[in-house]
């Protein structure tokens, strides 16, 4: 804190800061032993900014080795206390009060610790507490503490030590008595804004990755197709977030299975898939390879067939589902498609063939393609 | 030459459809708010209006519905970013012939103005899927019948729009003509703006069209 002593020891031990403060303010007590040893260790000391990383502990010391230094320690405040060096009865509390509150600090969570700092410390938007507030408390708490000391050296009647200890608690409430009632209505503040600001921040954030990306990509593309690709994807993910209840993420329905199956095609081949789908119901077995399939079959169009776009159809009715992908380019001759393609043999027929569905395909050279499938589901 | 007028807020997204639409049709006027749009429409009489659904002022609706009641002559294509229900459902019901995405290719867009134009309705693709699923069969039939329910040629006409073919193709596929075509189409329009289904009233009820 002044010199950065404690902070360097506590680096050296591996124990927390705050320990070692701790001990330096008890021996300050015990005769003003810990003041002197503070200056003495600071001037022996050398810089950390020459030293860099070379004094922290490798590692954090054991419990055993805690125990150690906790005892050694207390040994030191017995010898002092031994030879005189001492304040009298008052050590002992103050010892224990400080190394309980040092062990509730450095216990405490990083965040609630970060925020008891923050607390403590008067904002830009707080009322600062007046430097008369301050002076006051303090003087009240000093006026307590000598009044504690005279007492206790003359061992007269508890009455002054009554009145002293009314003014230390006075001063607390002074000093603290604000910031502890700040800190309640802060806290519940903090709980409303939060609440507010994470729809905010919720919208924020998909905006961000979303719409914004999408912009900029926009932006640095000089292909006219492909802007309107990325358009057509930002305008249909921006619809289901918006428009669908719960945000376009019920995931197991064969309406958005299918939906999300042509958004990553259209996105991958630069080709508009107009999906239009009736009924729907929830993905199982037999709906998962139709999917499956229903994909293929727009990634072959989108591939091999030149049209401008591709129209997929789906209804589900209460026994079956069907799904039709549609485009009007080229065509092709099924029976002379070459062995080695295996994309419409396994990964369409073979597929809906497995699941106990059926795959249909007419296509002619020059007049388009129409993949049928269908699920029966009862 | 079909003499149209525009309405939308968005001054940059008008003035696109603006000039697509200029070489194909008469362009007689445009604005930017409900208000102005309602006079301007009574006096210019155009044949087709293209209109916004979401814009201060009522929106859309306000505009066909208040033109709709003194001067029914008047056709309506509802062009929006929204292909929610709730406001296809009530562009429709206020008595738009058609609804179209503001996604549309401007070819697509002209022939549309076109079949409302003349009198026929149409529909998206998301239209389609949308009134197969509000007609489902398996919902109880309430009131009206043939008003409730599609017919099997209707809902095949939808499923075919569905998937994403033109008029013209449709009716290749089901060996049935256009005409046969526009006429289920158009009966469906009729079923969608007088039905009573619960989905459409409940809907309709929400929205404060009823």
């Amino acid at each position: 804190m002044i010199a950065g002593l404690a902070g360097g020891i506590a680096a050296r031990l591996g124990v927390s800061t705050v320990y070692v403060r701790a001990a330096f303010v008890a021996l300050a007590l015990a005769g003003g032993v810990g003041v002197l040893c503070y200056l003495i260790g600071w001037l022996v000391t050398p810089d950390q900014r020459q030293c860099g990383s070379l004094i922290v502990a490798e590692e954090p010391p054991t419990t055993t080795q805690r125990i150690g230094l906790a005892l050694a320690f207390l040994a030191v405040l017995i010898a002092l206390d031994a030879v005189g060096l001492w304040f009298g009865p008052v050590v002992w509390p103050t010892v224990l009060f400080l190394f309980g509150g040092a062990l509730i600090w450095d216990r405490s969570s990083a965040e609630s610790r970060e925020r008891m700092a923050r607390f403590a410390r008067p904002s830009e938007g707080d009322q600062p507490r007046s430097r008369a507030q301050i002076f006051a408390g303090v003087t009240l708490m000093v006026v307590g503490v000598v009044v504690v000391l005279a007492s206790l050296r003359s061992f007269q009647s508890l009455g002054p030590v009554a009145i002293a200890v009314l003014l230390t608690a006075a001063g607390f409430m002074l000093l603290f008595g604000p910031w502890v009632l700040g800190l309640f209505q802060d806290l519940s503040d903090e709980r409303t804004a939060r609440i507010r600001s994470e729809e905010r921040a919720e919208m924020a954030a998909h905006l961000h990755d979303s719409v914004l990306q999408t912009l900029a990509m926009i932006q640095r593309t000089d292909d006219p197709q492909r802007m309107i690709t990325l358009a057509r994807a930002q305008e249909r993910d921006l619809r289901a977030w918006l428009f669908e209840p719960d945000g376009g993420s019920n995931g197991g329905s064969v309406h958005e299975a299918v939906a999300d199956a042509a958004a990553k095609i259209e996105a991958t081949f630069d080709i508009p898939i107009e999906v239009v789908v009736v009924g729907d119901r929830a993905l199982d077995d037999r709906l998962t390879p139709l999917v499956g399939a229903a994909t293929e079959a727009m990634a072959n169009a989108a591939k091999h067939s030149g049209a401008t776009s591709i129209s997929v159809y789906v209804e589900c009715s209460d026994d079956s589902v069907d799904a039709w992908i549609t485009d009007q380019g080229a065509g092709f001759d099924p029976d002379t498609v070459p062995p080695d393609r295996r994309g419409i043999a396994e990964s369409i027929v073979a597929r809906m063939v497995r699941s106990g569905g059926e795959a249909t395909i007419v296509s002619e050279p020059g007049e388009g393609t129409e993949v049928h499938l269908r699920s029966e589901t009862r | 030459m079909t003499t149209i007028y525009l309405i939308d807020d968005h001054e940059l997204f008008l003035s696109g459809v603006r000039s697509e639409l200029s070489e194909r049709f008469d362009v007689v006027g445009w604005s930017t708010d409900v208000d102005t749009a309602t006079d301007e429409i009574r006096k210019a009489r155009p044949d087709v209006v293209l209109v916004d659904v979401h814009m201060p002022g009522g929106g859309g609706l306000a505009v066909v519905r208040n033109v709709h009641a003194t001067n029914p002559e008047i056709r309506f294509l509802a062009l929006s970013v929204s292909d929610a229900p709730e406001d296809v459902i009530a562009m429709i019901r206020a008595g738009s012939r058609g609804y179209v995405t503001k996604s549309i290719d401007p070819a697509s867009l002209a022939d549309a103005v076109e079949r409302v134009a003349s009198g026929d309705a149409v529909f998206s693709p998301k239209l389609a899927g949308f009134v197969l699923d509000a007609f489902s069969e398996t919902e109880p039939v309430e009131f009206d019948p043939e008003l409730d329910r599609l017919t099997p040629r209707e809902r095949e006409v939808l499923r075919q729009i569905a998937r994403g073919y033109a008029y013209k193709q449709v009716a290749a596929r089901l060996s049935i003509s256009v005409k046969t075509v526009e006429t289920h189409v158009s009966a469906v329009l009729r079923k969608l703006q007088l039905s009573n289904r619960h989905e459409l009233a409940r809907w309709a009820t929400e929205r404060r069209i009823v």
